[in-house]
């Protein structure tokens, strides 16, 4: 086994571990939760008729967390770390809003306009962190964070204040948009193949991006070793605000199908945290593009399916909190381990070199 | 005190650093460790100094086998080792630094540690005075405090790395005393050095030690040329460089002051003319470090002009200097030039002149390959930049050089390499100079200056104290300069 | 409410579909011992709040109908923000396929979800609370969801009893409310707070009606949002500073009574009204003047035996508090505990004042009343409809303070 396949699936197997001991502690076999979060996200057996609905959330969970990841891996290798991602998506998700809120038009150009509206506003939203770290020399995690939390406010200001909805001004947020600016779903149920098509594109011009072109090696140079990019030429700043746009305005399009693809309306949690759960998905994914398929889709099926673990197993809500942390450090813990094998080889290396250069 | 080393293991992954070293070191003897960069020296000494645990293997110290877990061990055993750059810490004074380590932890009679301070200066004849600030010292006195230290700390192994790096000729003839003093008292001394005259100088027997093995014991004095033989298993002879004939002004600085620090004392103004080659001497942060940022646009100075060519690029930044065809390689290769985690072939994508969307890397392989043949780099067009020894990465970075150069900047263009690679270092950058391009380098191999250069400039604390036509000139005179003329006290 | 017809039918074609294949139960209700109640709840289970209340109401109700606690078919935190993945209608749809006869959507934020639920199953009864979707007189009846009720406590006459405890203690005559978003239902208790203190202030203290002070000062949302909203504890130290000595929580948390209690701790004379939660006076009892509260059990029994029955009719109820004892667990849907924090002359008025509410002797929604902006309300001697007080979109004239921030 390759150590590349074995630093990948180390913190798989050390996720899996820790949530069956963690089931067992519960006071239930490991094997019933696990059949029942597939059943509640997927159908059992998976993907049985009837379920459609059930697969259709599933989905369109799925397409943040994985357009959020796409994002991320573009910032990452950039050497930059995207906290800010949340304020992406929520201002992603405000744009789209204000578009489908206020421009009438037919359908698909609604639709178009809507998911154009959302990638830009993720893309300004994720320049000012690049502009705030550039410019101003504020580390993009706190700028990240400030900018998230502004978001948040912005949200929370826009739903109780100019777009409460008429009567009871609530948290449950604006009115439901216009059927002509909602994403086209399949059947009756949420699936939206333009969102798939959309999140795959996502991921395969990702890949390309670092792959096969220029640019991407480029930013990947610029995340490695900034001075040493700098001195080949490369303009550094201009390419680190190319890598914040790029993941603002994906994680912006993330935004726009949660507002237009699942809640049909703006409110209040509209990220569903899926930026801060992107990234544990690429640290997970070890940044390769392809990887961030499945993983984002075991995120979502948990996302769907754990509410089942409360209802027909009647294991404490808090236990989905509880899990959910638990494989957050976790994973954590096993690419820590991974992390740490590779430094003592690296530091192996380096000592070598060492003694070389004295 | 005798030494002892036996059949000493330290390996870093596949990396055999030391592979079975054996070595003893008689009582009060001057024993030469000599050994090209990469022989696995330093680590032998970091073994016996306590910084590294061995793999296996065993010291033995007076007929008794010690354990060394950390540098507290040794100094506890007796060995003390004065590092390549000395352990001082720059803001306190020197007697501050002198009692720094010192056991006993809280309790400290700084009145006695001054008294015994001045009685070993006295003895060896050493002139510092304990209140002076540590960041005052040239780096030989900033020896001299080590080695008091160590003494006082009760060593009677001295291990000295690389000593002569830096100092002035008088202050390396003054050390030389000094350890021969020592070895008089008793004192072992290991003396380690890439250096033939040194060794051949100062010790009565030496080891040479070629990737992590003993290859050749002898006893002093045996002719350099038997030593280079154990070496490099052949001799080096020195080549003359060809003179080539210099050109129109290629770097023009008129009255250039910086607005902090470095090079804020007196306005300066230089010309470099093309095909020629002008060193800067200096202790480390004397200022030429700043100088180059200049030169190179990565700094703007607070007044004066720079030129290129004949073109004003005062106030333009690094990239516009880049596309002036000015060229800036700083000292450490893979923070500031190379690419950790990128292969061979994405270096040469990202330094070629490809400007398209789309890499085509079965091309770029190709030619990544050809250059790799070129520029006899060992590695392969997929191998990463730290996976390359130190020799390797200069030649990538050469390698990645455009084709025309006006000017090329460089700090310390042969640090760290073996001779065979600074040699071919020299000559791919010699062979510059044919096409007009003006070569600029920062160096601390005093050697390397007087061989490479036409003109240097000796800088010292922030500005250039002297200019010198290399070939008027000798290593006693840049050494007396770099230590600051009136500061060095070594000449006494 | 704007239409969303296009995928709201096709999902209903579809919950048509999947009604079809499960053959339908029977409209005549459900055996006793066969019926699930399933209830979603917004926040945790077990908050010493608004959700514990709904959720030991329903255990109340399972209990009451002889049934084990495997009748109870509950998830709690059912909030995008705790639950990005989850919907109301998926949970209701879960909860519907593992044998729920009756599914409550405890909070006015399920709204969506209720209707879009009630839509997919149209056959299964069930209830959105805080709602009007069911009031054939409302603003936002929905006649097509024949099978969604609302429920809702008469708050009104709670918060009436709240004011009148306040301007029984008051000494300074000054007492400021604390208010969480401006809408009807907020703007409705705001001002029946109002009219419970003016009555008792004139009537008990034979006080000026000019000489006591009501102050409103909304923070914005339910509960304290840093950067959003106003900062909560810091309201209710203007409250105070500015002269009040009776402070009136209309949000979820508690900052009210626990910032009154440390200033009271320090010396000074004050008493605060939590709300919601019926031992929210334990925080700071001793300057507690008392709290309104919800008490769902004896509604949801009521409900569950319709559905049991067969005869779940999708009502609009808006339920008064038994006025025989406003604190029977078995019979009123709002209470009033006292706190310790009123003296014993202050609660014998104060029970003369809720008999007057009970008796009908009392209603304080009797003209003249004049809205905030100074437009009549309630001419000399009119009374105001369920519909008026409902849909309160002003504060009233007398009262400080700006009552919509929209």
């Amino acid at each position: 086994m390759s150590a590349r396949v074995q630093n990948l699936l180390l913190p798989i197997a050390v996720v899996v571990v820790s949530t069956v001991a963690l089931l067992f502690l519960a006071g239930t076999n490991p094997w019933d939760p696990i059949r029942f979060i597939i059943e509640g996200s997927i159908g059992w057996p998976p993907f049985e008729a009837g379920t459609a609905s059930k697969i259709g959330d599933t989905v369109m969970v799925w397409v943040p967390i994985a357009l959020a990841s796409a994002g991320l891996i573009v910032t990452f290798n950039a050497g930059m770390w995207n906290i800010g991602i949340e304020g992406q998506i929520i201002v992603g998700a405000i744009a789209a809003s204000w578009a489908a809120r206020t421009i009438s038009a037919p359908r698909p150009l609604l639709v178009f306009l809507t998911i154009v509206a959302g990638a830009i506003g993720g893309m300004l939203w994720g320049l000012l962190v690049g502009v705030l770290r550039t410019v101003g020399g504020v580390n993009e995690i706190f700028g990240g964070l400030g900018l998230d939390f502004v978001a948040v406010s912005i949200t929370t200001y826009l739903i109780i204040g100019p777009w409460s909805r008429s009567g009871v001004a609530s948290t449950s947020g604006t009115d439901i948009f216009p059927d002509a600016a909602l994403l086209p779903s399949f059947g009756g149920t949420r699936l939206s193949p333009l969102a798939i098509v959309i999140t795959l594109a996502a991921i395969g011009g990702v890949w390309i991006l670092f792959r096969g072109t220029l640019y991407g090696l480029k930013l990947k140079a610029v995340g490695a070793n900034r001075p040493s990019a700098f001195l080949m030429g490369i303009p550094t700043n201009r390419f680190l605000l190319g890598a914040f746009m790029i993941c603002g305005a994906l994680a912006g399009i993330a935004g726009t199908s949660q507002a237009t693809g699942f809640h049909f309306k703006l409110i209040p949690a509209i990220s569903g945290n899926y930026g801060f759960l992107a990234i544990l998905v690429v640290l997970l994914a070890r940044f390769r593009a392809f990887w961030v398929i499945p993983i984002s889709f075991f995120f979502a099926m948990i996302a769907v399916g754990a509410s089942q673990l409360d209802l027909r197993l009647d294991l404490s809500s808090t236990l989905g909190g509880v899990l959910q942390g638990t494989l957050v450090l976790s994973a954590m813990l096993g690419l820590g381990w991974a992390a740490y094998r590779a430094r003592k080889h690296a530091d192996a290396a380096d000592s070598a070199a060492q003694d070389a250069a004295t | 005190m005798s030494l002892e080393l036996r059949d000493i293991h330290k390996h870093y992954g596949p990396v055999r650093a030391n592979d079975g070293i054996s070595l003893t070191v008689a009582e009060g003897t001057l024993h030469g460790l000599l050994g090209e960069n990469g022989a696995g020296k330093s680590t032998l000494m970091k073994v016996l100094s306590g910084f590294h645990s061995a793999d296996s293997g065993e010291v033995v110290l007076d007929g008794k086998s010690i354990k060394l877990a950390s540098p507290d061990d040794a100094i506890a055993a007796g060995i003390g080792m004065l590092h390549q750059d000395p352990l001082v810490f720059l803001p306190f004074n020197v007697i501050d630094n002198f009692v720094l380590g010192s056991p006993g932890g809280s309790r400290l009679d700084r009145k006695k540690a001054a008294q015994e301070f001045a009685e070993l200066c006295d003895r060896y004849g050493f002139n510092i005075d304990p209140a002076s600030p540590a960041r005052l010292l040239t780096v030989g006195e900033r020896q001299q405090l080590e080695i008091v230290r160590l003494l006082w700390l009760g060593a009677r192994v001295l291990i000295l790395d690389e000593p002569t790096t830096g100092i002035s000729a008088d202050q390396r003839s003054k050390l030389f005393v000094t350890l021969k003093a020592l070895a008089t008292e008793g004192m072992s001394v290991i003396f380690v050095s890439h250096k033939l005259e040194e060794v051949a100088d100062l010790c009565e027997r030496v080891t040479v030690m070629t990737r992590g093995k003993v290859v050749g014991e002898a006893e002093m004095p045996v002719p350099p040329e038997q030593l280079v033989k154990m070496m490099f298993g052949q001799a080096v002879e020195v080549k003359d460089r060809p003179a080539v004939d210099h050109g129109a002004a290629q770097l023009k600085l008129s009255d250039i002051r910086t607005a902090s620090g470095m090079l804020s004392e007196e306005p300066v103004s230089l010309e470099v003319r093309a095909g020629e080659v002008v060193g800067l001497a200096g202790m480390e942060g004397s200022g030429q470090d700043a100088f180059l940022r200049i030169c190179s646009g990565m700094r703007n100075p607070r007044s004066g002009s720079v030129q290129i060519a004949g073109t004003d690029l005062t106030g333009k930044n690094y990239r516009d200097f880049l596309a002036a065809d000015v060229k800036y390689l700083p000292a450490g290769r893979l923070e500031e030039g190379l690419i950790e985690g990128l292969t061979i072939t994405e270096h040469f994508v990202l330094a070629g002149e490809d400007r398209g969307f789309f890499v085509d890397w079965g091309k770029a392989k190709k030619r990544a390959e050809a250059q790799v043949d070129h520029f006899t780099i060992k590695g392969t067009e997929a191998s990463t930049a730290e996976s390359l020894s130190g020799g390797n990465q200069q030649r990538l970075l050469l390698a990645m050089l455009p084709p025309r150069l006006n000017v090329l900047l460089m700090e310390h263009p042969t640090r760290g390499l073996d001779i065979e690679s600074a040699d071919w270092v020299w000559e791919q950058l010699l062979a510059r100079r044919e096409v007009g391009t003006s070569i600029v380098f920062a160096s601390a191999d005093l050697d390397e200056l007087l061989r490479y250069s036409d003109r240097i400039l000796v800088f010292f604390s922030g500005r250039i104290i002297g200019e010198l036509d290399a070939k008027a000139t000798n290593v006693d005179e840049i050494g007396l300069l770099i230590g600051g003329r009136s500061v060095d006290s070594g000449a006494a | 409410m704007k239409s969303r017809n296009h995928w709201l039918s096709t999902l209903t074609l579809l919950a048509a579909f999947a009604l079809l294949a499960s053959a339908c139960s029977d409209d005549g209700g459900t055996a006793v011992e066969d019926f699930q109640f399933g209830i979603l709840l917004v926040g945790p289970e077990f908050d010493q709040g608004y959700s514990q209340a709904h959720f030991e109401g329903a255990q109340y109700a399972i209990e009451q109908l002889g049934l084990p606690e495997e009748a109870l078919i509950s998830l709690d935190f059912i909030n995008p923000a705790d639950n990005p993945g989850l919907t109301p209608e998926g949970v209701a749809a879960d909860m519907i396929s593992q044998g729920a006869d009756l599914i409550v959507f405890n909070s006015d934020d399920m709204r969506d979800g209720a209707f879009a639920a009630a839509e997919q199953n149209p056959d299964v009864p069930m209830i959105w609370v805080s709602g009007d979707s069911a009031w054939e007189d409302g603003k936002d009846y929905r006649s097509d969801l024949s099978n969604l009720g609302n429920l809702w406590g008469q708050m009104t006459f709670g918060k009436m009893i709240a004011g009148c405890a306040a301007a029984l203690e008051t000494q300074t005559g000054q007492l400021g409310y604390l208010g969480p978003l401006t809408n009807d239902e907020t703007r409705r208790l705001v001002n029946s707070a109002y009219l419970g203190a003016q009555y008792c202030w004139e009537n008990f203290r034979g006080g000026n009606p000019a000489d006591l002070t009501f102050d409103v000062t909304y923070i914005g949302f339910w509960f304290e949002i840093p950067g959003v909203t106003l900062d909560a504890t810091q309201v209710v130290n203007d409250f105070i500073d500015g002269g009040a000595d009776v402070v009136l929580s209309g949000i979820d948390t508690t900052q009210a009574l626990v910032r009154s209690g440390q200033r009271a701790d320090a010396g000074e004379q004050l008493w605060a009204i939590p709300y919601d939660f019926v031992d929210a006076c334990q925080e700071a009892p001793d300057i507690c003047l008392g709290v309104p509260y919800f008490n769902w059990g004896p509604a949801y029994l009521d409900i569950a035996q319709s559905v049991i029955d067969g005869d779940f009719e999708a009502e609009w109820q808006w339920i008064a508090p038994d006025w025989a004892d406003i604190n029977d667990l078995d019979s009123s849907v709002v209470g009033f505990i006292k706190g310790n924090g009123l003296s014993a002359d202050a609660a014998a008025n104060l029970d003369t004042f809720i008999a007057g509410l009970g008796d009908g002797t009392i209603n304080l929604y009797t003209g003249p009343l004049n809205w905030q902006d100074g437009t009549p309300f309630l001419g000399a001697g009119e009374t105001a409809s369920e519909f008026q007080i409902w849909y309160s979109d002003q504060c009233l004239e007398g009262i400080n303070g700006v009552c919509d921030l929209g």
